[in-house]
């Protein structure tokens, strides 16, 4: 099947008009965002990356999970209801495809977080293969390529005159192509663009980190000082990764009524680990950096079959002070 | 400039003056530069100066960094504008003259954001500190390092801050609120603004606060807008303009043009511009009877 470029802007229109949500990149304040649109005419095809991960569609930064108030009988609890709309991804790039059965198991595994499954099952994720990328794109070396399929409905490979050739990876990819069909054509002879392949970084050996990680002597490592002393403790790696998913729940109240809320946390702020009694295990910020690297490379790989790491790079784009996951890598891939 | 860097960086310590030397060095791919914290003399080779050496690094002579302390006492790679930094914390009592070795760098202006970088150092891709700048052969250092700049600043500030805040004074309220507003909204609370900012040194920041909770962590539009006036406020009179939080921000808030504009004010209210003087205390730290008083209205 072929989409054709001139035809999103339809598919847009019989998404939205129906009550679906429609997800692509757009442009805002010179960066390339993934955002709910509502015309075609928004979406901007000529991205590396987007700033953020699509994550924030299926975990909100910030959404009110309970309300309560307080009369004289006590206080009354109000579940919130969860119908979400159907909702399309459109243009996710291979790497943040496959962050979905990653945040899946994690919402799924000892609890189902009926806040993110069931958004999950709404959305139909339409993937493009990359035709450009930069320095910082690395999902070669952590077993991914711009021909990943992993989490993805629909898979796009663009052609030539700047079209899509589409293929259904999954039943709801095909269900989609089906009741959307006007907007698909027939393939005819087309040739695609080649794809941007991210040359692998020899030096790093995912499994060896993997094994120098579960050594229990290695926790206290100085080369944890030593490779990560330089982070200053701010969330932009966090945020933008489409893999972390840590949460913490807030209430937001006046005197009688308020909200309990879900709000994105991160594990490189020094107060997530701060117990009541004063003490905080993580007392540096570099042994807060170790954890997010020991939750990517040891704790989510033996945990679950998924990755921690999907190698999109916006960590290292986005760090003030540049500290680089993949030198990380290449540093312990070096230890014995 | 370089090899004079890495030959006092070294000297330092091998005589044991410092016991770390905080630097600028190359990422792997030699594209970016990074901080490094220089421990052994042979690894002096390491210190790099060049127009990408954006970050301030007086960040890391704070109480929050009790390892980076442990290391000895901190030799620091700064430039004019890093050190007014250093000033403030000297002026607020955060740090002793003596705890700290400078390594003042002369400099000819850095890059607004390392990714504009083409191989050349062009007025365009220059922030807008760096075309005011009046520290580009550094006012405190223990030693300074590189050849004079001849440089004098325009007598009128210039520069792309400039002229938005004088847009922006052209607005109505309404407009200007619709204008933050929009910008605050994309905030996504990363705190890479604070934690990027030598003058942030709180350890208990006031949004990690709550008992009560005085500012709403939640990235909604009331939550977003309290965290970047509070931290506006707070900054008020000590702010250097530096750069650091705009630089820093994964969404393009464009927290110069809120930090210059209170700069302004400062000057305008108290004739007082931070980092210049460390005998001299911040505005709002001090009590002078002699502090005008018509600015009130």
């Amino acid at each position: 099947m072929i989409l054709r470029r001139d035809n999103i802007k339809r598919l847009v229109e019989l998404v939205t008009s129906t009550g679906g949500v429609f997800v692509a990149p757009v442009v805002d304040t010179r960066q390339v965002v993934y955002r709910a649109i509502g015309s075609g005419e928004e979406i901007e095809l000529n991205y590396i990356l987007p700033r953020n991960s699509f994550k924030e569609f299926l975990f909100p930064q910030t959404e009110v999970i309970a309300r309560f108030s307080m009369n004289k009988g006590g206080v009354d609890l109000e579940n919130m209801d969860i119908t979400p709309p159907d909702t399309v991804i459109f243009g996710a790039r291979p790497c943040d495809t496959a962050s979905l059965p990653s945040m899946r198991a994690v919402f799924t595994w000892d609890y189902i977080d009926e806040f993110y499954t069931r958004r999950e099952e709404r959305i139909t994720v339409i993937s493009i293969g990359c035709t450009q990328g930069d320095d910082d794109c690395f999902c070669t070396t952590v077993g991914l390529s711009p021909e990943s399929r992993k989490g993805a409905d629909i898979y796009l490979l663009e052609t030539e005159q700047g079209d899509f050739v589409v293929e259904s990876v999954t039943d709801r990819g095909r269900d989609f192509i089906q009741r959307y069909e006007e907007v698909f054509e027939q393939r005819g002879d087309v040739k695609t663009k080649a794809l941007f392949m991210p040359e692998r970084i020899d030096g790093i050996d995912v499994e060896r980190i993997k094994g120098w990680l579960s050594k229990k002597e290695n926790y206290q490592s100085p080369l944890w000082a030593e490779l990560a002393r330089k982070c200053i403790g701010c969330g932009a790696c966090t945020f933008t990764c489409p893999t972390c998913h840590c949460f913490d729940i807030m209430d937001e109240a006046g005197l009688l009524e308020g909200e309990r809320r879900k709000n994105w946390d991160s594990c490189q702020f020094d107060f997530f680990t701060l117990h009541a009694s004063g003490h905080n295990p993580r007392d540096t910020q570099f042994k807060r950096w170790r954890n997010r690297f020991m939750c990517k490379f040891n704790f989510y790989p033996n945990k679950f079959s998924s990755r921690g790491c999907v190698g999109c790079g916006r960590c290292i784009r986005v760090c003030p002070v540049r500290l680089d996951i993949t030198e990380v890598m290449e540093g312990i891939s070096k230890e014995q | 400039m370089e090899r004079e860097l890495r030959d006092t960086a070294r000297r330092l310590l091998e005589d044991k003056t410092v016991g770390v030397v905080v630097g600028y060095s190359w990422n792997r791919k030699k594209t970016r530069t990074t901080p490094v914290f220089v421990t052994k003399p042979e690894d002096a080779e390491r210190l790099i100066f060049n127009p990408l050496c954006v970050n301030n690094l007086s960040v890391y002579l704070t109480r929050k960094y009790p390892d980076v302390r442990a290391l000895g006492r901190i030799g620091i790679v700064a430039k004019g504008c890093d050190i007014r930094n250093i000033v403030v914390l000297m002026a607020e009592g955060q740090i002793q003259r003596e705890d700290i070795y400078i390594i003042g760098m002369t400099c000819s202006g850095v890059v607004y954001r390392q990714e504009l970088w083409e191989g050349e150092l062009k007025p365009e891709i220059m922030p807008t500190k760096c075309h005011n700048c009046d520290v580009r052969n550094p006012h405190l250092a223990d030693t300074v390092i590189g050849e004079r700049v001849s440089f004098t600043p325009p007598e009128t500030p210039q520069g792309v801050v400039f002229d938005r805040i004088r847009e922006i004074e052209g607005m109505s309220p309404s407009e200007r609120w619709e204008f933050w507003m929009g910008h605050f909204s994309r905030c996504i609370k990363c705190y890479a603004c604070r934690q990027v900012c030598s003058l942030c040194y709180c350890e208990r920041c006031i949004t990690d606060k709550n008992m009560p909770q005085w500012i709403e962590t939640s990235a909604h539009p009331r939550g977003n807008l309290a965290w970047n006036l509070i931290r506006a406020m707070h900054l008020f009179g000590r702010c250097t303009f530096c750069g650091e939080c705009e630089r820093a921000c994964p969404v393009n808030i464009p927290l110069n043009i809120l930090n210059q504009k209170l700069a302004m004010v400062a000057k305008e209210a108290f004739d007082y511009s931070s980092g210049y003087d460390p005998e001299v205390h911040p505005p709002l730290r001090v009590f002078d009877p002699e502090d005008r008083e018509d600015f009130i209205k």
